[in-house]
């Protein structure tokens, strides 16, 4: 009865609020406040996970939440209390966790699969309308299909940068994740997401004004 | 670069979706703990940070995080409560 007890009163405290929590594991943390910021990575960390490694999930679940221990506690300062701490910990968990799932996932990328993506066209040698896959559509759809795709094409060409080419294209074509591509291109998945915004902006804006609405077309493809 | 329709669509679909000021990653990571738990009060968090909503339907690397946030505090939520 007295170690149930105990045990009620050791699992009360262990509801830290977030003051709480930060001060505790301020430096030098206390290792008790450690130990169960641990616990409950671990147990946080399992269930999402577990749908993407199929083997050694134990032992990948315990490096993510090393390294997540040590992010948590460098980005302490910046925990602004705009939620429980302990979802903002398991933010920070999940992001290192994803984030070294794409990167295992893409372990074998180089810099040289990048290389040219943007101009793999030879520009006097072959028109847009080669580089365009048709599919087993009606002959009349399919000369509409590839029309659009042309005038889509032209207007990439001409308006984006050799940069967002290649973004897009790795993004779009090669299904690389902006993580792994902002690795490659030593910047950050933000600066990605905001080069390929940049693209989508200038095409949005150019294809209005060839009189292309990107709703309509989606309706005919 | 070839296109083929599904690559086409798929870019089209992003460009349809496109206004001009979308949140990046980094804010919408700032905000995803506090939009995940207005989601697991039963709350709408779309309509609470709109551009936060906006940006998880365009970032699938986000959307796939937000959904693992989700999971992991709904699967600790019963025992931190």
């Amino acid at each position: 009865m007295l170690h149930w007890f105990k045990r009620r009163i050791q699992k009360a405290k262990s509801y830290r609020s977030n003051d709480e929590w930060i001060r505790q594991l301020s430096a030098p943390p206390d290792e008790e406040a450690v130990a169960e910021l641990r616990r409950i990575l671990v147990r946080g960390l399992r269930p999402p996970l577990s749908r993407y490694v199929d083997r050694d999930l134990d032992s990948f679940v315990e490096d993510v939440t090393q390294d997540a221990l040590l992010r948590i506690l460098e980005k302490l300062d910046t925990f602004k209390g705009e939620s429980a701490f302990v979802s903002w910990a398991l933010k920070v968990a999940v992001r290192v966790g994803f984030t070294e799932l794409r990167r295992k996932k893409w372990k074998d990328l180089s810099l040289d699969d990048l290389d040219g993506m943007s101009d793999d066209q030879e520009p006097g040698n072959k028109s847009h309308s080669d580089n365009i896959v048709t599919s087993f559509t009606a002959p009349d759809q399919q000369a509409h299909e590839s029309m659009i795709m042309t005038k889509v094409m032209e207007i990439m060409e001409k308006e984006l940068s050799e940069k967002q080419k290649m973004v897009i294209h790795a993004l779009m074509i090669k299904g690389i994740p902006m993580t792994v591509l902002a690795d490659q291109m030593k910047t950050s998945r933000n600066t990605i997401y905001k080069t390929v915004h940049d693209a989508r902006v200038k095409l949005k804006k150019k294809m209005a004004e060839a009189g292309m609405d990107p709703d309509e077309i989606l309706r005919e493809l | 670069m070839k296109l083929t329709k599904d690559i086409l669509r798929k870019l089209i679909q992003a460009v349809a979706m496109t206004v001009p000021e979308e949140i990046g990653c980094d804010e919408c990571f700032d905000k995803l703990s506090e939009f995940a738990e207005v989601k697991l009060a039963g709350k709408s968090p779309e309509k609470a940070m709109p551009i936060v909503a906006d940006h998880l339907r365009k970032c699938g690397e986000c959307r796939e995080e937000y959904e693992a946030l989700l999971a992991a505090l709904k699967d600790l939520k019963p025992r931190l409560n």
